[in-house]
């Protein structure tokens, strides 16, 4: 694993030593990056290192991209992240994407192209750039819709990608199909799915995921729809009854999003559900339908300030909201593992290149907390959070 | 039904002409105080509004006769540049920026190119083939073209 703080120190000194208009470095060359820090402090759990009760300062994202257009249709990308969260993320550098993009219709207000390669996935607004602090509309994801647990499944994964774009008066249409092999070698995964660390291993298996974005009237009405399928196999690491048979997963997922934007206000609302289908493990798991989505308004302010509000749910089981019939099924595993319904609220203030944020979090629920950082038996049910974040970006 | 209509219209007038006024009143030196411009090699005199958010939403990259467009802007603060936004594309600054945000940092397309200052990007758009961007007023002898948004 690599030095984080020397990466750490590193990156930021090549940051602070570029001049102001370093993005383009020749002709059709672009160089971007962003980086951000948090501090996190909850009145119980941990969220991005030790943070009950007292300073965490594990969360930090570090990234830098290079973009090469020979020409107009032709575009080559990549991005390096590192990036930390707890236990769960301890800033291993690693490819964010990288592709070839070649442009098979190009004229005019209308686009359609390929994408060959590691490709970030659009799955509802905020997806695609959920690790650029400046692009996320609060300082951690709406879990409900951004699971950190699952986000390396989501996030971006080796395929071939079609997608178009068309402008008109009235609006642009914008739309991406996937088909992917998605990343998987995720602890947190494991626990999500079987709530602990077995001897085997995920691997993905043929997935495919699809999203269609409507801006109206120069973007005052968002509305889009993703949709897909995620599946993966898991591999045993030893014989039963250490670990499991060898099983697969599928998980059937779609998300409705609406955003309206006015001079001073955002409203965005998103809803979706994901099935999981677990079969083949020797072993037998109930289906479930993941329910979640959440409310937020924002109100830009002079002077660059804006504050949010925001309610968020999450259900693992919609047909066990409460997770009561989970908790009976399962000695020792709290009830309230299966929910988290989160009240949100924040200030951020955007200087140039530079976004200073804060907020507070009142949680009831542990669903989306991580498991490698939090044991099942320290959950504890109520729990509120402040974080503070500064964020910069080029 | 046509008495209604002819009851309604002088209201419709009235009501019509103090929102005109209010946003003479409101909006001083705004309303067509951006010229969005082109390098003078550039093929076209004019762009439809679609082809003039797709071009500065950084989605349309080439002419109609193939040469790559370059997208030149002034900072987000900047005032011409939120008048350029609301008054030509009809789009909030901090949108535009968001959807570049989206697209750079997801490797999707190139971010436009900041110029500091007015003159700056007029003297960019005048020596990069392919240019555009936008500036308070063409001068007779600006060396740069007046692209119309319809």
């Amino acid at each position: 694993m690599l030095n984080k703080w020397g990466l750490c120190v590193f990156l930021w000194a090549a940051f602070l030593s570029l001049p102001a208009n370093a993005q383009e470095l020749a002709e059709g060359i672009q160089a971007h990056g962003f980086l951000s820090q948090s501090v996190v402090r909850t009145t119980d759990n941990n969220v991005g290192g030790n943070s009950d009760d007292e300073l965490a300062w594990d969360l930090r994202e570090l990234g830098v991209n290079l973009s090469w257009r020979p020409n107009p249709d032709w575009l080559i990308s990549g991005q390096a992240l590192a990036r930390w969260a707890g236990d769960t993320d301890e800033g291993e550098l690693r490819l964010d994407y990288g592709f070839v993009d070649r442009a098979l219709y190009n004229r005019g207000e209308a686009q359609i192209g390929v994408r060959l390669g590691k490709v970030k996935n659009p799955y509802g607004f905020f997806n695609t750039t959920r690790d650029v602090a400046q692009t996320r509309p609060s300082i951690i994801m709406p879990q409900s819709i951004y699971l950190d647990q699952v986000r390396n499944f989501f996030l971006a994964a080796p395929g071939i990608s079609l997608y178009g774009n068309a402008d008109s008066d009235q609006g642009a249409l914008s739309w991406q199909v996937s088909s992917i092999q998605p990343e998987v070698d995720d602890v947190d995964l494991e626990y999500m799915t079987f709530l602990r660390d077995l001897p085997g291993k995920f691997a993905g298996r043929n997935s495919w995921l699809g999203q269609v974005m409507l801006d109206r009237d120069g973007g005052r009405w968002r509305m889009g729809v993703s949709l897909g399928e995620m599946n993966m196999r898991y591999q045993p690491g030893r014989s039963p009854p250490l670990d499991l048979l060898g099983g697969t997963h599928r998980l059937p997922t779609w998300v409705l999003s609406v955003q309206h934007n006015s001079e001073d206000w955002t409203y965005t609302a998103e809803y979706a559900q994901t099935q999981v289908i677990a079969r083949d493990y020797g072993a037998t798991f109930e289906d479930n339908t993941i329910e979640s989505g959440y409310l937020q308004a924002t109100r830009r302010f002079a002077n660059s300030w804006q504050g949010y509000l925001r309610y968020d749910v999450l259900y693992l089981d919609r047909n066990d909201r409460d997770g009561i019939r989970f908790a009976s099924s399962l000695p020792g595993a709290p009830a309230h593992s299966r929910f988290a319904k989160d009240w949100v609220v924040g200030v951020r203030r955007d200087m140039d290149r530079l976004a200073l944020s804060a907020e507070v979090h009142r949680v009831d629920g542990t669903a989306w907390l991580a498991r490698v950082d939090n044991p099942a038996a320290g959950l504890v049910r109520n729990w509120d959070m402040l974080l503070l974040q500064a964020a910069w970006r080029f | 039904m046509t008495e209604r209509n002819l009851r309604l219209c002088p209201n419709g007038r009235v009501i019509c002409g103090i929102t005109l006024l209010l946003s003479l009143i409101l909006s001083p030196g705004l309303a067509g105080a951006v010229d969005v411009i082109a390098n003078k090699n550039v093929s076209v005199n004019s762009i439809s509004l679609a082809s003039a958010r797709a071009i500065f939403g950084m989605r349309q990259v080439k002419w109609p006769d193939g040469t790559p467009i370059r997208v030149f802007v002034l900072p987000d603060n900047h005032v011409l540049h939120g008048a350029v936004c609301k008054e030509r594309l009809n789009i909030f600054p901090y949108q535009l920026r968001q959807s570049w945000d989206r697209l750079v940092y997801s490797g999707m397309a190139q971010a436009p190119s900041e110029a500091m200052s007015e003159e700056e990007l007029l003297n960019k758009v005048a020596v990069t083939p392919g240019a555009i961007g936008y500036v308070r007023k063409v001068k007779a002898n600006d060396p740069v073209k007046i692209l119309n948004v319809e």
